[in-house]
């Protein structure tokens, strides 16, 4: 399990996180959600062991993840960041591989490269393999980048008792509706294996199809975990988003869902302005 | 031909050097001596010689040996036939090893200036005997090279021949000099480079010639050639400033530059626009021209005193380069 | 479903690793033949089919006068020529490939890191001082005195460097960049200051040793170079993985298990070294660690487990080639080895950028 204990986080004079609690178990999916500024790749990063606890600490299978040699830590979790500062030539294939090559778990270059084309292959990218990466656009670099943590997870041997991690922010912020789900689907099949999967996500209902439990951050602090159930109510969503929020649930009533306010323009204002007369447009009352 | 190394590589006075030499060869033909550097060098075969500086180029003509002469470097600029006819192995401190053992010299002559030191040690350790000469700015100074070459290439005779020239026209130089009533103030300028101005302090071969031909540097407080300020020129009022003739000729444009300098313009000298342009291998050089570079020198900063500079045997000026 | 996106054709199959083996393979071949041309060419004359005749002499220890010539030409001024001109070329590309994985951008150079700014400021100090303040220095060392000054100056500003902008632990490579600069300026600074003190000989001989050359080449500086090349062998397979870590981000090289902070160290360190060593025999010749990793990276891609041996032996290679030009254009004379090399090198470079932009734009 990876845990965060009473996690405060403050730079510069700003306090970032403030006595936050939250677990990432194994075989479950655990989504962060919340406004910006809230805190969420700060708490991502502390995670992830990119930064250190001002107060609290963050522990991995009980040891706090400072005591975790880097090589030992890569064995246990891969990370998916929202942007890249890549911009060498790479081709696909070699980035993906990258995720086995650079900790190099004593593989040889042809078992690393299988896993990789096996990697692509789950997200839909194997004949972009040997395009050039700075050719890509903004989501099929992300694709990429979460191919590569898939490789790196799959190959070191797994010991029994050990907690291995998979964390991403923000991985479906430039793709489409296809890609979106397919990478959900990759997720859910990364808990399935067995692996802690922690994803930030600023798409609420994304969250909702995707998470075992949610964790809704605001303001630097945990307002509330949970079920997506739980944590997706009015009270909750607005007070966090500071505006006014609605959530439904599908008509199967597994989930609660939440649209945004329609912003159509009103029979009034369309005169004023000598609009044309759009039949099709249509105020819904919410 | 063998050479023996002393230890150290000094660079020393050279007078001293001159007191030591062997007398007897070894062999028939050949010569022992010492050179600048201290070491004890064997001469045997000198019917091909490299001349490393242009000073050493000027005397190893002037003793009548050119016709043996191989090589030369960058520097032997008089007389012109040098660099046209002799091979040219380079700007002296930026030497070739390979290069120079290509010349294929049987005796290098060559200046203690020559570098880099890496390339000379290596020449030192070849069969090919290896003169290093020193350099002085002094009368004393220009007889001991010229023996030194002299004795180096076998030309012994023409050698005291060519020092007895050289001190004759050191004498006559004195003579001049000691009608001097009151040393000219003299500056000078190696160059100007973006309206700075730069002059020769003491220590320099300018500084010698100026000081040889009677004048006074006023820039002698300072050491080397430096970048002087418009009012430090000002207030140290040279009488008269000498520079540089260019090699290719162009030096109308180099007078100009000088006198549109303000501070110059405030001098003695650059009211009455004394420039006087020189070439420089001949003034700066110090090799067997120098007495008669000094005395066209004086000819020029103390022009009253042209009548009395004609007391010189007439046969041993041939024909001074402007 | 793949992106529509109309770029250019992707690489063949294959095609990029087929590319870096057919790299190496030809720089290493362009190496032995360089290698090869570099012995027997040179202003004498002398080329290798005197080897037998001088190896016989050797042996029976009988020599005359022309195999004395050769053996001299051959084993002690040509044959350390070419080592250390292998050793230059190798250490200068490998440095500067490596300061453009840390620095994450194909310009980068190891003059960023202060090595040769503060290797120049040594040997102005010698060159200037060595006859007043610093006069027991170069009696100590003779002939070795400036090649000394100069490694100690470049690794000191170096490790200078490293210490302040380390000091609290992280080595920020922005802060690092931005120090580099200022250290240089001041080295620069206090280079001209002494400049100005020297005389009109002295300016000359800094002036030529800026330029750049392998003619004070000597057994001695082979030896010297020789630790310096056995820390390139040993270090740079070891750096393989966190520089290829590093190009990715330094959060992400963490991520990847690379200890980034100890990797930074070691690898400024070590092209500080090298650098040091390379300028302290040579001098300071430039091109070589820009252009080499940028012609490797065109063909073979940045995966360093390539740039790195590629530009070891293709750098090389060019300073060898450059060698031979300097030594035969003028023969007798010389050119210096800096210059040459700017010469091929710059519009070269030029090239590449025009043609296909620089490393990932």
């Amino acid at each position: 399990m990876l845990e965060a204990r009473d996690l405060t986080y403050t730079t510069g004079g700003s306090i970032l996180l403030r006595g936050v609690d939250v677990g990432v178990q194994p075989g479950r999916v655990l989504v962060l959600i919340g406004p910006n500024g809230a805190g969420k790749s700060t708490l991502l990063r502390l995670l992830s062991g990119d930064l250190k606890p001002t107060q609290g600490a963050v522990l991995l299978d009980g040891r706090p993840l400072g005591a975790y040699p880097p090589s030992d830590l890569a064995r246990r979790r891969a990370v998916v960041p929202q942007a890249s500062a890549l911009s060498f030539p790479f081709t696909v294939l070699e980035v993906t591989m990258l995720g086995v090559t650079v900790p190099g778990f004593g593989v040889s270059d042809a078992e690393a490269r299988k896993v990789a084309l096996e990697a692509l292959a789950s997200l839909d990218m194997a004949d972009l393999r040997d395009r050039s990466y700075v050719h890509l656009s903004g989501g099929e670099r992300q694709r990429v980048h979460i191919a590569r943590a898939l490789c790196q997870l799959a190959m070191p041997t797994w010991r029994s008792g050990e907690t291995r991690c998979f964390l991403l922010d923000e991985p479906t912020a430039s793709l489409d509706l296809a890609h979106q789900t397919q990478v959900l689907a990759t997720l859910r099949r990364q808990a399935e294996a067995g692996h802690a999967v922690l994803a930030v996500l600023h798409d609420l209902n994304l969250a909702a199809a995707l998470a075992d439990d949610i964790v809704l951050l605001a303001r630097t602090q945990v307002l509330a975990t949970g079920s997506a159930r739980d944590v997706l109510r009015d009270d909750l969503l607005s007070d966090a988003y500071g505006c006014p929020v609605h959530t439904n649930q599908t008509p199967q009533g597994d989930r609660p869902f939440v649209l945004p306010p329609a912003v159509f323009a009103t029979q009034a204002t369309r005169a004023t302005r000598s609009l044309p007369n759009d039949s099709n447009s249509r105020v819904l009352a919410n | 031909m063998r050479i023996q190394h002393s230890s150290g590589v000094l660079a020393g006075w050279f007078v001293i050097a001159v007191a030591v030499l062997m007398a007897s060869p070894a062999a028939a033909g050949e010569v022992t001596l010492t050179d600048a550097g201290g070491r004890t060098v064997q001469v045997a075969d000198t019917s091909r010689i490299l001349a490393i500086g242009g000073d050493i180029t000027e005397i190893v003509y002037a003793l009548g040996a050119d016709a043996r002469l191989v090589g030369v470097d960058g520097t032997s600029q008089f007389p012109p036939s040098a660099l046209k006819d002799k091979q040219n192995v380079g700007y002296m401190r930026a030497l070739s090893a390979e290069g120079v053992i290509s010349v294929g010299a049987t005796l290098i002559v060559a200046s203690e200036r020559a570098g880099p030191p890496e390339v000379v040690k290596t020449l030192k350790t070849t069969s090919t005997p290896y003169v290093e000469v020193p350099d002085q700015y002094s009368p004393q100074g220009i007889a001991a090279k010229v023996r030194l070459v002299a004795r180096a290439i076998g030309a012994e005779a023409e050698g005291e021949k060519l020092v007895s020239q050289v001190e004759a026209d050191f004498k006559d130089l004195a003579v001049g000099t000691q009608r001097i009533k009151r040393p000219v103030k003299a500056m000078f300028v190696l160059g100007v480079q973006n309206g700075r101005v730069n002059v020769a302090g003491q220590g320099t071969a300018a500084s010698a010639i100026i000081e040889l031909a009677g004048g006074k540097n006023v820039a002698d407080a300072m050491s080397g050639y430096k970048p002087l300020t418009e009012e430090a020129i000002v207030e140290l009022a040279p009488e008269v400033i000498l520079i540089m003739r260019r090699s290719s000729g162009n030096d109308a444009h180099d007078t100009a530059q000088l006198l549109e300098i303000k501070g110059v313009q405030s001098t003695p000298a650059g009211a009455g626009k004394r420039v006087i342009m020189m070439d420089a291998l001949y003034l700066l050089g110090f090799g067997p021209r120098a007495p008669r570079a000094a005395r066209e020198l004086m000819g020029r900063m103390y022009p009253d005193l042209g009548g009395a500079l004609d007391s010189g045997p007439a046969g041993t000026r041939t024909g001074a380069i402007k | 479903m793949t992106a529509a996106l109309p770029i250019a054709a992707p690489i063949r199959e294959g095609g990029r690793l087929a590319s870096a083996h057919a790299l190496v393979v030809f720089s290493a071949l362009a190496l032995l033949v360089a290698a090869f041309l570099s012995l027997s060419i040179g202003a004498t004359g002398i080329t290798l089919a005197s080897l037998p005749r001088v190896l016989t002499a050797l042996a029976t220890g009988q020599h005359d006068a022309v195999s004395a010539r050769e053996q001299l030409v051959l084993f002690d001024i040509r044959l350390p020529r070419l080592l250390l001109g292998m050793f230059v070329g190798a250490a200068l590309a490998v440095s500067g490939a490596m300061m453009q994985g840390m620095f994450r951008n194909p310009l980068a150079d190891p003059a960023l890191i202060g090595v040769s700014s503060g290797a120049a400021l040594a040997a102005v100090a010698t060159i200037a001082l060595g006859n007043g303040l610093a006069a027991p220095f170069t009696k100590a060392f003779g002939v070795y005195a400036l090649p000394f000054a100069a490694f100690l100056g470049g690794v000191s500003t170096t490790l200078v460097l490293v210490m302040i902008v380390g000091r609290h632990g992280q080595l920020a490579v922005g802060t690092l960049l931005l120090a580099g600069i200022a250290i240089g300026a001041l080295s620069g600074a206090l280079t001209g200051l002494i400049s100005y003190a020297s005389d009109d000989r002295e300016l000359r001989d800094l002036t030529l040793w800026m330029l750049g050359s392998l003619s004070g080449a000597s057994w001695p500086k082979v030896l010297a170079a020789l630790p310096f090349a056995l820390l390139i062998m040993l270090a740079l397979p070891r750096l393989v993985r966190a520089l290829n870590g590093l190009l990715l981000g330094e959060a992400e090289a963490f991520h990847l298990g690379v200890d980034v902070d100890k990797a930074k160290r070691a690898i400024v360190l070590v092209a500080a070294a090298a650098v040091g060593a390379a300028v302290a025999v040579a001098g300071v010749v430039g091109f070589v660690g820009i252009v080499i990793p940028h012609l490797i990276r065109l063909v073979a891609g940045p995966d360093h487990r390539v740039v790195l041996p590629g530009s070891a032996l293709l750098g090389a290679t060019l300073v060898l080639l450059a060698d031979i030009l300097a030594r035969m254009l003028l023969r007798p004379a010389e050119l210096p080895l800096g210059v040459v090399m700017a010469l091929i090198g710059a519009p070269v470079f030029l090239h590449m950028v025009i043609k296909r932009g620089v490393g990932g734009s």
